[in-house]
């Protein structure tokens, strides 16, 4: 049986001042066990998606199932199998972490002493054991991460919906992040997470779909995605406009960037000198040239037209860190 | 596992944890309970320093020789008000998100909005009591002997929770804790027009006319019948009867736009 099962599913919010088609149809499929990656920009629709397949939004068309239970009509029946880390962490601050583990152990029926169990080996499990007494307030933002997801784990459910659980963490503790999503995997948990992080779904997801203006743009494993490219990405740069102007005429399907234009083929290091015999026939200078394997940014380039904002991040953050 | 995830087991945890988060921020009770206190106080500095023990025939005769048997009414009502915390808890758990996380899990709707509402009927039995303790160590003393006290306190709590299930309608249905705040300046023409500190005799003009259609008139004074004037059962009725009246409207409201809130969108 498939853990996620998501059919053409849409979502517009519909009010007196503005009509917003978050999600325009968004359809994937999950396995049992697998770590699935929603990767997109803000705005893209993945809460939205992560809502809807949680119960919490209404699904406009289409139709979604979790282990073959309808989320529409079943709601009841997949709140008890799934566990949901919102965006929006709704955590209470007032609280220290081990009153929030019990008390959630006990929404969910365990006893007093169940719960005191439970509470325990959650506490080790996301590592928060030293800081269970401390009011939640104090915790710093990989804590409340940790916490967020321990606290979905609460009922050990079979699925889990990660929305963007690393966003705004420094690399330390997104790391640390990594590993028990990796772990909880490894366990048997699937896992539906959301990122606007290119090396997190890379670094994560057994497979990734890209998710744009409220649409599935692309879907596979990592390297399915890369191979999908086609070969090789040659990266041409130039140092004045005219010349990216007249290559651009000149090599044809090139995508610019800034002062770059590239574009994709099979077996790329041996066209390129080709391609600089063209430019310089027709005294086009280039300042320099590159053939790489296509990366997960090539991919989201290529179907969406842009690059990700923020995919950056984590090499600038890990390159502050370094120094 | 043995597993209970009754409607009450689940009321009873979701009212613990918000009790732990009330008890957190002592701070926050202190207001309300200052401003109630400050009534008590100051009326009684003010007039009952002066005028103490007047016999009747002076323009103080209705307070008969005791202001604190007619101020206290005052004082509790603005006590009771502390129910109006139940629409801000609940809003805060919907601006942190932890309202959310409730809904993701299967727990009933209704202990999630009772839960608030229980904790404001606590503060102002909390609060109501503490101000009447007050009040009784400086002499306040009903005409109808101490069962006058359970009147006032039941009056009180009843007026309470019409001000909880109004600020949980408010809150709700402007989404946020500002909101929530605002409607507790409901507060201001609930006691400013009403006979807080003369009779309603003595009010002239339009404040008479405001008075006349403010609940709190008759829920002041039915609590005044108690403590200065004796049995008057028919006073009593139309303080029971405005205060509840207010309650079950402001709590049908609360209902409908609770219901609203946790409706899928
Ligand atoms: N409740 C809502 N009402 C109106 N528009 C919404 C609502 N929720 C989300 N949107 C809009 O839908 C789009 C997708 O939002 P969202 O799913 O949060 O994207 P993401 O999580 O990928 O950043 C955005 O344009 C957002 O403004
Ligand atoms: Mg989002």
């Amino acid at each position: 049986m498939l853990a996620v099962d998501v059919k053409n599913i849409k979502k517009t919010f519909v009010s007196k001042q503005d009509y917003v088609e978050a999600v325009k149809d968004v359809s994937f499929q999950v396995k049992q066990g697998e770590i699935f990656g929603l990767l997109g920009p803000n705005g893209a629709g993945k809460s939205t998606t992560i809502l809807m397949l949680t119960t919490l939004l209404s699904i406009t068309e289409g139709s979604a199932s979790i282990l073959g239970l309808d989320v529409s009509s079943k709601d009841k029946e997949v709140r008890e199998k799934i566990g949901v880390a919102l965006q929006d962490t709704g955590i209470d601050n007032l609280l220290t972490g081990r009153e929030l583990f019990f008390t959630t152990c006990r929404l969910w029926g365990y006893s007093n002493k169940d719960s005191e169990k439970r509470t325990t080996e959650l506490l080790e499990l996301v590592g928060l054991m030293e800081a269970a007494d401390r009011r939640v307030k104090t915790y710093s933002g990989g804590m409340k991460r940790r916490l967020d997801l321990g606290l979905s784990l609460v009922h050990s459910p079979e699925i889990l919906f990660l929305d963007e659980p690393t966003t705004g963490l420094d690399p330390g503790s997104r790391r640390v992040l990594w590993d028990e999503i990796k772990r909880l995997r490894d366990n048997g948990v699937t896992i539906i997470l959301t990122t606007q992080y290119l090396e997190e779904a890379d670094e994560l997801a057994d497979r990734i779909a890209i998710i744009d203006e409220g649409l599935v743009v692309a879907e596979g494993t990592s390297d399915e995605l890369k191979a999908g490219i086609g070969g090789d990405v040659i990266t041409f740069a130039f140092e004045n406009n005219n010349d990216l102007e007249n290559a651009k005429n000149i090599l044809k399907n090139t995508v610019q960037e800034k002062n770059e234009l590239r574009i994709t083929v099979e077996d790329g290091a041996s066209k390129i000198p080709g391609y600089l015999k063209d430019l310089g026939s027709n005294g086009v200078e280039v300042s320099s040239v590159s053939a790489n394997k296509p990366t997960l940014d090539d991919v989201f380039l290529e179907v969406t037209g842009y690059r990700l904002e923020g995919s950056e991040d984590i090499t600038n953050e890990e390159e502050k860190r370094k120094r | 596992m043995k597993s209970n995830r009754s409607f009450l087991v689940q009321l009873q945890i979701l009212t613990k944890r918000m009790v732990l988060r009330v008890v957190r921020r002592p701070l926050a009770e202190l207001p309300n309970l200052i401003i109630s206190a400050f009534f008590l106080f100051v009326y009684d500095g003010a007039l009952g320093g002066v005028f103490g023990g007047t016999a009747s025939g002076t323009p103080f005769d209705f307070a008969k020789g005791n202001f604190i048997n007619f101020i206290l009414p005052v004082s509790i009502v603005s006590a009771s008000l502390s129910g109006a915390a139940s629409g801000i808890y609940l809003v805060e758990d919907i601006e942190s998100g932890v309202f959310k996380r409730y809904q993701s899990m299967p727990i009933s709707r209704w202990a999630i909005i009772l839960a608030p509402m229980n904790v404001g009927a606590l503060r102002v039995l909390l609060q109501s009591g503490l101000i009447l303790f007050i009040g009784i160590i400086i002499g306040a003393d009903p005409a109808v002997g101490n069962i006058g006290f359970l009147i006032v306190l039941s009056i009180a709590f009843i007026w309470g929770m019409g001000f909880a299930g109004y600020s949980v309608a408010a809150g709700v249905k402007s989404g946020s804790s500002q909101g929530a705040q605002a409607a507790t300046f409901l507060f201001f023409p609930a006691i400013f027009l009403a006979p807080t500190f003369v009779p309603r005799e003595a009010l002239k003009g339009w404040l008479e006319t405001a008075a006349a259609y403010n609940p709190t008139t008759y829920v002041i004074e039915a609590m005044r019948a108690v403590m200065v004037d004796g049995w008057e059962l028919d006073i009593l009725f139309r303080g029971y009867l405005s205060a509840g009246l207010f309650a079950a409207l402001t709590l049908t409201l609360a209902v409908l736009s609770a219901r609203k809130a946790t409706e899928k969108a």
